[in-house]
């Protein structure tokens, strides 16, 4: 055996068929999605693909896309951090009510939900806050709204396993050091919690960007509007202009693969400096 | 002086039960107590980190039963020393310092002065994560006293490091201990730490205190059941006659049998002896014959991991342990001459 080579794996017998049967799920489903990118491909004219991802309306979708996901995931991630920790240090009354109602945004069907925010703003406080404050139904600020209600509650889940992985050990000694229990929060917890929360983050946006049931439903989807990268994929297919549509595809997995790169690069590094 | 009067505190199913003590300046005092006893909860209710049910908790006269932990200034030295992984060696030191209207120049100078007592000073950049685990001691040790705290706490300071490295950092932390005179209070299993380390002792077991006292007392007069079974039934001899053979040693004549003791002041009445601290041999050893005698095995009772040997020595019956595996390799049976070794330095002298 020379030093590079890679051993061979020596399997007990009686694992054979089990490890095999494993190995053929993993191959299926990896051939699964890379097919549906290589169809994609095989669809796509590139020409065609690069004029129409510098056409007008899709730098519009990419534009709004990544405003609206940038600014719901500020909001969730505000949320989420209190709301996260509050469920994982604090035992109270209701507890496990409160906890399924904060999951419910998780398993809800979107269109349920962004019909959900629709009615809302049709009862007599919804229609205040519409015109004295700020208006959501069928404008840009809608589109935040459904991206914050959806994700928010999976920026919960995230921070919450990671503040429970957090020894409360931590927090203690910085209390005996002097800190308040807000600037042991701040100064102790926050720094162990950073790689979850830049996961959490960056899952989170990722989601916002794909958004599209609650979107659709509370801020419409009108050309060069309230159109958002998903939005695009639906007006382009609902038109036939399926190259389009393909452009708009593409330009998501990019994203999607960028965020699950920075997302593998944080989980292989613990507490950077 | 901290005085703790009445303490009851309730951790989920745990309780701590009426605790009274009371420990004096600069005094080094130690909890001890097996698995489960109560004793991290009563140094965490020391910290504040637990609110009390009943009882009240006294730092110099001050009634700190409520004061948050910050507002205590205690040093707390927990289990797993729990540094904090996103900061360096100086970082950690420094940690309690931040924010306390200290310049950058008393910050170094503090951190110079910990570093250089603690031996830290080629280590300050390092990566606590990289750290041994005897480092890591040290510089959870240096965290806690940069906030000059009126009372040290540590949590089994010793118990997740090897027995070569315990034994150092024993000797490190009663020399830090006579060199800054802070009172400390120190919880541990280890029964060999409490005894090397200890200038008064409390013995701890669900949720009560059983014993106070110096290690002495706790050892040749055990108030409970509890406390025997805990420390062990030593033997005691009674010694009636001592005199000085020089070099700062003593010969007790203890029941037929001569011991060969270092000088001890007010004189020496008993000698207690764990059945731990004698070796057995089945053939003569080599070497002086200080402290060694022959004896017939009189009893010979096994348990789970050791063997318990009754050794008749003079007029003492003497109780020995061996590991089980050990006596079964020497093959000793009742009626059989074995050669005894009292460890000298294991010799507690009343």
């Amino acid at each position: 055996m020379g030093f590079g080579k890679s051993q061979p794996i020596h399997v007990i017998r009686g694992e054979r068929p089990f490890q095999a049967a494993l190995m053929s799920a993993l191959a299926l489903l990896t051939l699964l999605f890379a097919g549906i990118i290589v169809s994609l491909m095989t669809y796509t004219d590139w020409d065609v693909l690069v004029a129409t991802l510098l056409s007008p309306e899709i730098l519009f979708a990419i534009r709004l896309s990544l405003i609206t996901a940038t600014i719901s995931t500020a909001f969730a991630m505000l949320a989420a951090i209190p709301v996260a920790y509050a469920i994982s240090h604090f035992q109270f009354p209701g507890k496990s009510i409160v906890d399924t109602i904060l999951d419910l945004p998780i398993v809800i069907s979107p269109i349920a939900l962004g019909a959900a925010l629709l009615v809302f703003f049709n009862t007599p406080a919804g229609v205040a806050i519409e015109n004295k404050l700020i208006r959501f139904v069928f404008e840009v600020p809608g589109i935040i709204l459904a991206q914050f209600t959806i994700v928010t509650a999976l920026a919960i889940r995230l921070l919450k396993s990671t503040f429970d992985s957090i020894d409360p050990r931590y927090e203690q000694v910085g209390r005996t050091l002097g800190c308040t229990k807000l600037a042991a929060f701040c100064t102790v917890t926050l720094p162990l919690a950073r790689n979850g929360l830049i996961a959490a983050a960056i899952l989170t946006w990722a989601r916002a960007i794909g958004e599209f049931g609650a979107t659709v439903t509370l801020a419409g989807a009108t050309k060069q509007k309230t159109e958002t990268l998903p939005i695009a994929i639906f007006l382009n297919l609902a038109t036939a202009d399926v190259e389009k549509a393909v452009a708009v595809i593409f330009i998501l997995i990019a994203i999607s693969v960028v965020a699950l790169i920075f997302l593998r690069r944080i989980s292989s590094t613990r507490y950077p400096r | 002086m901290i005085e703790i009067k009445d303490l009851s505190v309730n951790v989920g199913d745990f309780s701590l039960i009426d605790i009274d003590l009371q420990i004096d300046d600069q005094e080094y005092f130690v909890i001890l107590g097996p698995t489960g006893a109560g004793k991290t909860v009563l140094l965490e209710s020391l910290a504040g980190l637990h609110r009390c049910r009943a009882g009240t908790i006294w730092m110099d006269g001050t009634d700190m039963t409520s004061v948050p932990p910050e507002q205590r200034q205690i040093g707390y030295v927990p289990q797993d020393y729990a540094l904090f992984p996103f900061l360096t060696v100086a970082g950690n030191i420094t940690f309690g310092l931040r924010g306390r209207l200290n310049t950058k120049d008393v910050i170094k100078k503090k951190v110079d002065t910990l570093a250089h007592l603690l031996h830290l000073s080629n280590l300050l950049d390092r990566d606590v994560r990289t750290l041994s685990g005897g480092e890591k001691q040290r510089v959870a040790l240096a965290r806690a006293l940069a906030t000059s705290p009126r009372i040290l706490l540590l949590d089994e300071p010793l118990g997740s490091l090897d027995v070569k490295t315990a034994k150092y950092l024993r000797l490190e932390l009663r020399r830090l201990h006579e060199e800054l005179g802070v009172s400390t209070i120190h919880v541990t299993h280890n029964l060999i730490e409490a005894e090397e380390m200890a200038d008064r002792m409390a013995i701890i077991n669900m949720g009560t205190v059983e014993q106070v006292g110096v290690p002495e007392e706790v050892f040749f007069d055990p108030r409970s059941e509890t406390v025997a079974d805990l420390i062990g039934t030593p033997n005691i001899l009674d010694c009636d006659r001592v005199k000085s053979i020089g070099h700062g040693l003593v010969e007790a004549e203890c029941g037929g049998i001569s011991i060969i003791l270092p000088l001890h002041d007010g004189g020496i009445k008993k000698i207690a002896l764990f059945p731990r601290d004698i070796y057995i041999s089945a053939s003569k050893p080599p070497g002086p014959e200080l402290n060694r005698f022959q004896g017939v095995v009189q009893d010979i009772q096994p348990f789970s991991s050791l063997t318990r040997l009754t050794v008749k020595v003079g007029n003492n019956q003497l109780l020995a342990e061996l590991p089980k595996d050990i006596f079964e390799e020497m093959g000793i049976t009742i009626g059989q001459e074995v050669f005894l070794i009292l460890k000298l330095r294991r010799l507690r002298i009343h």
